[in-house]
């Protein structure tokens, strides 16, 4: 491995489900404390890195590094385990349990439950709660709470978990645009206070607002990185995904 | 020619068993693998069509005739049962174990209580042919041929016919298939009523090698669920054929040495360490050995 | 302490008011106290329909609290009857065989369900195969159990039995004292009140919090750190060894057992009982399994070969009708009509 203080990487990864390549090549790293955006035109495979990354898909070639350590052929929960916290382009919040429950499950990375989070990530979630207003409705079913906030909600879950790098598949997908700057805010202020973000996002206009630093996909494949001055301005960004955005 | 009865009459026993466990599971996977729905009556099912075969036997009917009547005898009792009670159960896999188990105690003991203990048997058709030292059913050479036969058809429905499109579509997405014009409803029914009519075929197919009785269900159930176990749901054709084969491959030499109880052990042995090694079942091994041979040369 | 009674009274399982605890204790110490009055062999009654009791919240945990649902349970309250009688049975006039038979008969059952449940949980099957191969492994023990009718099926000066299973198991005995009649009575009672609490505790625990989250959505609950595998498979042997502990009960109740204990029928009953109750619910469970276990024993004496048509109506009936079971959906709509009556007094008011 190449750069201390590199919290996420990955060197040539491949993955192809039957005929169709996925994924191709996919070498990404991303610095502590980075909040870094990817993203692509449908298609492009960032779902598959995103599955890739937590561990639910194997690649075929290629390894993931969390932290300096080849997670590769580790189960997802060890990886979480390392300080990451995952939330799905699908809301996966539980929607049977109440907020209290959901935000009670999750796993810290020192292998224990919430209880024992630094003092650090502590602050970061009782920000997130308060922010995005679940502090008072503990007891309410998470299934009658509206999209945008079950989307929030299962956020601050995985805060409550106390990681070290939050990966998001497209965190805002069907939030209106006040809600969408609203997120944007938060995770800004989160990166601001030190904790590493990956964004998987297909709304531009978030982008826009919260990236340092933007990789393209497509095909398969890292097409280009840059800061989103450099890729808005890059002719064949524009081409294949602005164009068509 | 000695050499060659005894390659044939280890053929024959594989086969019988391969034919067996297919025979067992045939209307399983298509309940399970079109619909999703595990059907814990399937045993009952298979027992029913035992039951109407007999009766069918001794009102005159010849043994063909006698289970084709099984077939859509049963057949429509499973359109009946997927009315009232299955469909209340798509999308919610225990909740339709647990209905369906309540189903097959209730069909076991009801027809205990009704028709009593047994039913007078039927003859094995066909005679015996002697390879050498050793003497084959004719009738169960039969059976193999016929097992053979209904997974080509099912094959053939499920991969080339209109039905088969409307059942594949149905099950991917319900939802899109009735956006499409598929009168999902009568494929879900028109699927319980296939599943449950083959059950009735091959009950009334194994009628003559068992006694024919209200509890006979139940030896059906270990074989067949084993096999769409070890065949797996992502192609439960293939699955079970190639479950059915790796099983034979275990039960007939353990079963022929051991007796048949512990061939039954050794089924179940086998198919804990199947699903640990290949998780997602034999078919999902099928699946990627075609993908990989679909996929193109870079 | 504090803690303990915490969990004790925390939020997962219905029955949380004081009135509730009141009542609670009421019956509590109605069946401590009511030896008083009771002849022994009602005592006696009372105590087969108490030790199903941990069989039913067994079942509970795993099936209504963590997603995972088994057919076989009886298959571990089998194990641990065979084995007690075999060590037990070995060790008569000891004293201490009995002791050493329980702790057998409950290590069998850890060992057996954890081996059986590494193969399924380590490999990730789907959640309708669980239930599938456990009724599988409880049958095959029926059709071992039932083919040991010879006298080369014996271990030690113990017969195994065939179908007609093994007779004259020695009851439970600490030193001199034999747990018979009463004795054998508050022996259950107690068990029994200290495996609803211990379960109780359980879900009200972080790990029963997991175990619900497990439920749910298993791939959302790995993806926030869970071995979730290991989770479901400590549920299972936790479920199996309540099964266990009902299965040394019945065995030193009736001082005997037969392969029919882990047949079919028997199969089936746990998941009635929990079906019928609520699986979502311990108390619901141990109320629907005490009432079912009384109408049963009331209901067989009149001839049990409706028996199974019963059973089987009951569960079709309940999952159509009372998909979250019969004393739940009780319990809310009265808890809805006493809200409701209290809203009404108050307006009044």
């Amino acid at each position: 491995m190449n750069g201390a203080g590199t919290y996420l990487a990955t060197r040539d990864l491949a993955k192809r489900f039957g005929g169709i390549v996925a994924t191709e090549q996919v070498s990404l790293d991303i610095a502590e404390g980075e909040l870094r955006c990817i993203i692509g035109p449908n298609g492009a495979g960032k779902s598959t890195l995103f599955a890739l990354l937590c561990g639910i898909h194997r690649p075929d070639s290629g390894r993931i590094f969390i932290k300096e350590q080849d997670v590769t052929s580790l189960p997802s929960f060890r990886r979480v385990r390392l300080g990451v916290g995952l939330t799905f382009q699908t809301n996966r919040a539980f929607h049977d349990l109440n907020v209290r429950q959901n935000l009670e499950v999750p796993m810290g990375a020192t292998g224990s439950a919430t209880h024992s989070r630094s003092a650090r990530s502590e602050d970061r979630y009782r920000y997130a709660l308060s922010v995005f207003g679940l502090d008072g409705l503990r007891e309410t079913p998470a299934r009658e709470l509206p999209h945008h906030q079950l989307q929030w909600l299962e956020i601050a879950m995985v805060l409550s978990g106390g990681p070290d790098i939050l990966l998001l598949d497209e965190p805002t997908a069907g939030m209106s645009p006040e809600e969408t700057t609203q997120t944007a805010r938060v995770l800004q202020h989160l990166n601001d206070d030190g904790l590493t973000i990956v964004v998987v996002e297909h709304d531009i206009a978030f982008v826009r607002q919260v990236a340092q630093r933007v990789t393209v996909l497509h095909q398969g494949s890292v097409f280009a990185e840059g800061s989103i001055d450099e890729i808005t301005a890059h002719d064949d960004v524009r081409r294949i995904y602005l164009g068509q955005a | 020619m000695e050499d060659l009865s005894v390659v044939v009459s280890i053929l024959y026993q594989f086969g019988t068993n391969g034919a067996f466990l297919l025979l067992c599971a045939l209307g399983l996977i298509v309940i399970l693998g079109m619909m999703n729905i595990i059907n814990l009556a399937h045993g009952e099912l298979m027992m029913m069509g035992a039951y109407t075969a007999s009766l069918a036997y001794q009102a005159g009917f010849p043994f063909p005739i006698a289970v084709v009547i099984s077939f859509f005898v049963v057949g429509v009792f499973g359109a009946v049962l997927e009315r009232l009670v299955v469909r209340r159960f798509y999308g919610r896999e225990l909740g339709a174990l647990v209905v369906t188990w309540g189903i097959s105690l209730l069909l076991s003991q009801g027809t205990f209580l009704v028709l009593g203990p047994f039913l007078p048997s039927i003859p094995i058709p066909g005679g015996a042919i002697d390879v050498g030292q050793y003497s084959l059913s004719v009738y169960w050479l039969i059976l193999i041929a016929v097992s053979a036969g209904a997974v080509l058809g099912l094959a053939w429905l499920y991969n080339r016919t209109e039905f088969g499109l409307h059942a594949r579509a149905t099950m991917q997405n319900a939802e899109m298939a009735r956006a499409l014009g598929v009168n999902t409803d009568r494929v879900y029914m028109l699927t319980f009523s296939l599943g449950a009519g083959l059950a009735g075929f091959s009950g009334a197919l194994l009628a003559p090698t068992a006694s024919i009785m209200p509890f006979m269900g139940q030896q059906f159930v270990a074989p067949a669920f084993i096999t769409v176990v070890v065949g797996g749901a992502s192609n439960v054709i293939a699955g079970a054929v190639g479950s059915s084969v790796l099983l034979s491959l275990v039960r007939t030499p353990v079963g022929f040495y051991l007796g048949a109880f512990l061939g039954l052990v050794a089924l179940l042995l086998a198919a804990l360490v199947i699903i640990r090694l290949m998780p997602n079942g034999v078919s999902a091994y099928f699946q990627r050995w075609s993908d990989r041979r679909s996929r193109p040369t870079v | 302490m504090k803690r303990l009674f915490r969990l004790a009274t925390g939020p997962e399982d219905i029955g949380r008011s004081p009135g509730f605890w009141g009542a609670f204790a009421v019956l509590i110490l109605y069946l401590f106290a009511s030896p008083l009055w009771l002849g022994e062999f009602e005592a006696y009654n009372i105590s087969f329909y108490l030790l199903n009791l941990p069989l039913a919240l067994g079942l509970c945990l795993l099936w209504g609290y963590c997603g995972v649902l088994s057919f076989g349970q009886v298959a571990y309250f089998g194990i641990a009857g065979y084995v007690y009688g075999i060590i037990a049975g070995n060790l008569v006039g000891t004293g201490w065989g009995p002791i050493a038979g329980e702790l057998g008969g409950l290590a069998a059952c850890v060992v057996v369900s954890a081996v059986f449940g590494y193969f399924v949980f380590y490999a990730r099957v789907q959640a309708w195969i669980v239930p599938i191969l456990t009724l599988v492994l409880t049958l095959l023990l029926e059709t071992f159990l039932g083919q040991t009718a010879g006298y080369q099926w014996r271990v030690g000066n113990v017969q195994l039995g065939g179908y007609n299973g093994m007779t004259g198991i020695p009851s439970f005995q600490v030193g001199n004292l034999v747990f018979y009649g009463y004795a054998f009575y508050y022996f259950v009672l107690v068990a029994v009140v200290l495996c609803y609490f211990a379960c109780r505790m359980v879900v009200n625990s972080h790990f029963g919090k997991v175990m619900l989250a497990i439920r749910e959505d298993p791939l959302r609950a790995e993806l926030l750190g869970y071995d979730i595998r290991a989770r479901q498979l400590g549920v299972f042997v936790l479920a199996s060894v309540l099964a266990g502990i009902s299965g040394l009960f019945y065995v030193q109740w009736g001082n005997y057992i037969t392969p029919s204990q882990v047949g079919l029928v028997s199969a089936a009953l746990p998941v009635i009982w929990v079906a019928v109750g609520g699986r979502t619910s311990l108390l619901a469970v141990a109320i629907s399994t005490y009432a079912l276990n009384w109408v049963n024993y009331s209901l067989s004496s009149a001839g049990n070969q409706y028996a199974l048509v019963i059973i089987g109506a009951l569960l079709v009936i309940v999952m159509l009708f009372f998909p979250r079971g019969i004393v739940v959906m009780l319990a809310e709509a009265g808890f809805r009509g006493s809200l409701a009556r209290l809203r009404a007094a108050l307006r009044l008011g």
